[in-house]
């Protein structure tokens, strides 16, 4: 990290400086000021982002029903979100996909890691094609996609079929569907593979090799020296994952075409949010959801970082 | 190999990171963009509806009429699918830059027009009201305000696959006077005889148009003239039962089997011959019949004279709607104006919005519909010759009951809930939410 900024710094000033020797000082400021001028695309973007936030802020404690103005009924949209028995599903649905999918796509993620980490000829060529579902893991054309995999006529049956097993209604059942996303959101394991990979390119192989001429098997290997040294790797992976599959939404909402269905078994909770501001036209609501959430994850990420402590392992 | 390791990433950027991550979350979408005003004394009118893109290029050679007809007036149109259309149409609204003219659905119009977005049509002299029906007029109407005009009238009606029907050797009744029973037997038959390929009957339990006309054949009102709901727990019950019972003897398919991947008559399960029959609103009567083969038959619902009084009504496939806060609330209405009486336009759009509600209009454009359409219409002109029972505008919390009944189907489907609770769940959750 702190070679990475060093380097960003030396080019910034070779940047700012283009003719003559500035002094040491006011190199410095140049060098802060181009910096700035560095995270000015930032900064601009962040305006679109802290405006709505605390927009939102403000609007969970109303009534806003996007038409009319909206008036302050201090904490009633917290207080019904206890007697709203699909906010409960919505939050049943998304802690199940969160805590089966994640850690399922993260053991793949480091397993195929591992794998291509072994020094496969075509590396590149592999790295692209694991990658590539990540990529379009979240785009419309591949959930649809999906749906036909796993639909009744789809290859998913088609083969059970061969088995002479006769496959459930993935898509429509309200008892298969949800798993269906969740191998969809498996089969998306790309980013924090390479994620995985740069961080296994990392760990020197000294420390193998002094392991084995010790006689260490390679489980042995993979136990203390590979996951301590990634295990902040992968607790990055940990956390980004689980920020991402709370905030899941449109697998749901084309796989359901927006209403969360079958029987409310895919109804995320961004996409029931959704659903309350925009059809049902309960902006206040939704908005008061939306900080639920944040406060949600706040406490998940949270704990992680406690629990951090005791297992990763920072080299530095 | 000498150099040590520094691991790429440290404490602080997880950190940072997740942040970054969640707090993204809470500023939702991106913002969304300000059509230019026209320049001159020319006056753009923004128009926007939903629909595909056949309906599109029918529109757009009505609009060029339209331009034509009124010189200093262009139109700047815009369609989508039904669904964004309502969310896109929403925002805008909310972010103060509605369209000018725009398509308006059943469901939704009581939301918009008693928030105040809506502009009455009465109050504008472009639009001429005199051949419009009055049964039409009173599904737009709120408070003695005029906020909604439909774009066509029209019925659901059942579809059959006569090719099918004539391998299996299944005589279709009659439809003037048939009853739910019959059609239950109807389509188990033509399961039995097909050995269970094709299923006779392949309707949509999730669709909230079957149960409105179930209850105005049991003399209930679906939605009531003071926008509540009106349909009985009974007749809910019935509703669910009927297919429960339908697809125990045989005749529906089984539990999973409609996906609706897609809702264009190609991708239909009549046109794949599975199903040998479905409802569909008749407008696309054409559609289904190209699209399966040729072969199919349009029918009226059945119980229309078995059940306590006629089910149908004339319903408006969709509405028209002025915003309020049009800046050119004139042009806009004369644009509203043309789409309902302009004989020039409708040639180009003919009955891709349901039958024109100007009589005028209709009988112009009758010479210029395919033999489909033709029956289409003829259909809905036999229909309301007959005595209809009224029929009102949707309360405000439609779309929750649209959606609790696609839940509750979904349950009955999968046997996961009796129809005697979904019912009574229906009443509650669709009571809670229109009473709001």
């Amino acid at each position: 990290m702190s070679v990475l900024t060093k380097q960003a710094s030396g080019a910034a000033a070779n940047l700012a400086a283009p003719g003559g020797k500035p002094s040491r000082a006011r190199g410095k400021r140049t060098n802060q000021r181009s910096g700035y001028l560095f995270l000015l695309p930032w900064f601009i973007g962040m305006l679109f982002t802290i405006i709505p936030f605390f927009a939102s802020l403000y609007l969970a404690f109303t009534d806003y029903n996007l038409f009319t103005e909206p008036n302050f009924v201090g904490l009633a949209n917290f207080q019904a979100m206890f007697e709203d028995p699909r906010l409960l599903q919505s939050l049943k649905v998304t802690f199940i996909y969160t805590f089966v999918s994640v850690p399922i796509s993260l053991a793949v993620a480091l397993l195929i890691a591992l794998v291509l980490n072994r020094g496969l000829q075509g590396l590149a060529i592999y790295r692209s094609v694991y990658y590539l579902p990540s990529l379009l893991g979240g785009s419309v054309a591949i959930v649809m996609l999906w749906r036909y995999i796993f639909g009744n006529d789809g290859i998913v049956n088609g083969f059970l079929g061969l088995l002479g097993i006769e496959g459930p209604a993935w898509v429509t059942d309200p008892e298969f569907a949800l798993s269906t996303l969740i191998v969809l959101n498996v089969w998306t394991f790309g980013s924090p593979m390479v994620i995985f990979l740069a961080g296994l390119r990392q760990v020197p192989a000294m420390y193998y090799e002094a392991a084995s001429i010790d006689g260490a098997s390679r489980w042995r290997q993979f136990r203390s020296i590979t996951l301590p040294l990634i295990s902040p790797i992968i607790f990055f992976n940990l956390i980004m994952q689980l920020i991402g599959s709370f905030q899941t939404f449109t697998q749901g909402y084309v796989m359901s075409g927006g209403t969360g269905g079958p029987a409310d078994s895919t109804l995320f909770y961004n996409l029931y949010l959704y659903q309350k501001g925009f059809t049902e036209f309960e902006m206040g609501y939704a908005s008061a959801m939306a900080w639920l959430l944040l406060m949600i994850i706040a406490i998940f990420t949270a704990i992680n970082f406690i629990a951090s402590k005791f297992w990763v392992f920072y080299d530095n | 190999m000498m150099k040590t390791v520094s691991t790429p990433i440290s404490r602080r950027l997880v950190l940072g990171a997740a942040v970054t991550a969640a707090g993204l979350a809470l500023s939702g979408c991106g913002g969304g963009s300000t059509p230019a005003a026209g320049g001159g004394g020319n006056v753009e009118l923004n128009f926007v509806y939903w629909g595909d893109s056949n309906r599109a290029k029918m529109t757009d050679a009505a609009i060029k009429i339209f331009e034509e007809k009124n010189p200093g007036i262009t139109v700047k149109s815009e369609y989508q699918d039904s669904g964004p259309y309502a969310d896109k149409l929403a925002t805008r609204f909310a972010g103060g830059n509605p369209p000018d003219v725009l398509n308006m659905a059943n469901r939704t119009l009581l939301e918009y027009a008693q928030r105040g977005t809506l502009a009455d049509l009465k109050s504008f002299p472009e639009i001429d009201l005199k051949s419009i029906p009055a049964t039409i007029q009173s599904r737009g109407e709120v408070d003695g305000k005029l906020y909604g005009l439909a774009t066509g009238v029209n019925l659901i009606g059942m579809v059959v696959n006569k090719t099918i029907t004539d391998q299996a050797g299944v005589t279709i009744p009659d439809d003037k006077t048939w009853s739910w029973e019959d059609y239950a037997k109807f389509a188990t038959e033509i399961t039995q005889k097909t050995g269970g390929k094709i299923y006779g009957a392949g309707y949509d339990v999730a669709t909230e148009t079957g149960p409105i006309l179930l209850a105005r054949q049991r003399g209930e009102d679906f939605y009531t003239k003071d926008n509540k709901l009106g349909v009985s727990e009974e007749t809910m019950r019935d509703w669910f039962q009927y297919s429960v019972d339908l697809r125990a003897a045989g005749g529906y398919p089984p539990a999973g089997f409609f996906e609706q991947i897609g809702g264009s008559p190609a991708q239909s399960y009549l046109a794949k011959g599975t199903v040998a029959s479905q409802i569909i609103p008749i407008n696309n009567y054409k559609g289904y019949n190209e699209a399966a083969g040729g072969n199919v038959v349009l029918l009226r619902m059945p119980g229309e004279t078995t059940e306590k009084r006629r089910g149908y009504s004339a319903d408006p496939s969709m509405l028209w709607s002025i915003a309020a806060k049009s800046k050119h609330p004139k042009e806009a209405a004369k644009l509203l104006n043309f789409l309902i009486n302009d004989v020039d336009g409708a040639a180009e759009t003919l009955t891709q919005r349901g039958v024109p509600i100007n009589p005028e209009v209709t009988e112009a454009i009758m010479p210029k519909l395919g033999e489909d359409d033709t029956k289409f219409v003829q259909m809905v002109a036999d229909i309301q010759k007959d005595d209809l029972a009224p029929a009102y505008v949707y309360p405000k919390g439609a779309s929750v009951v649209a959606d609790t009944l696609k839940q509750l189907a979904t349950e009955v489907e999968f046997g996961r809930i009796t129809p005697a609770d979904a019912a009574k769940t229906f009443l509650e959750k669709s009571n809670a939410a229109i009473n709001k």
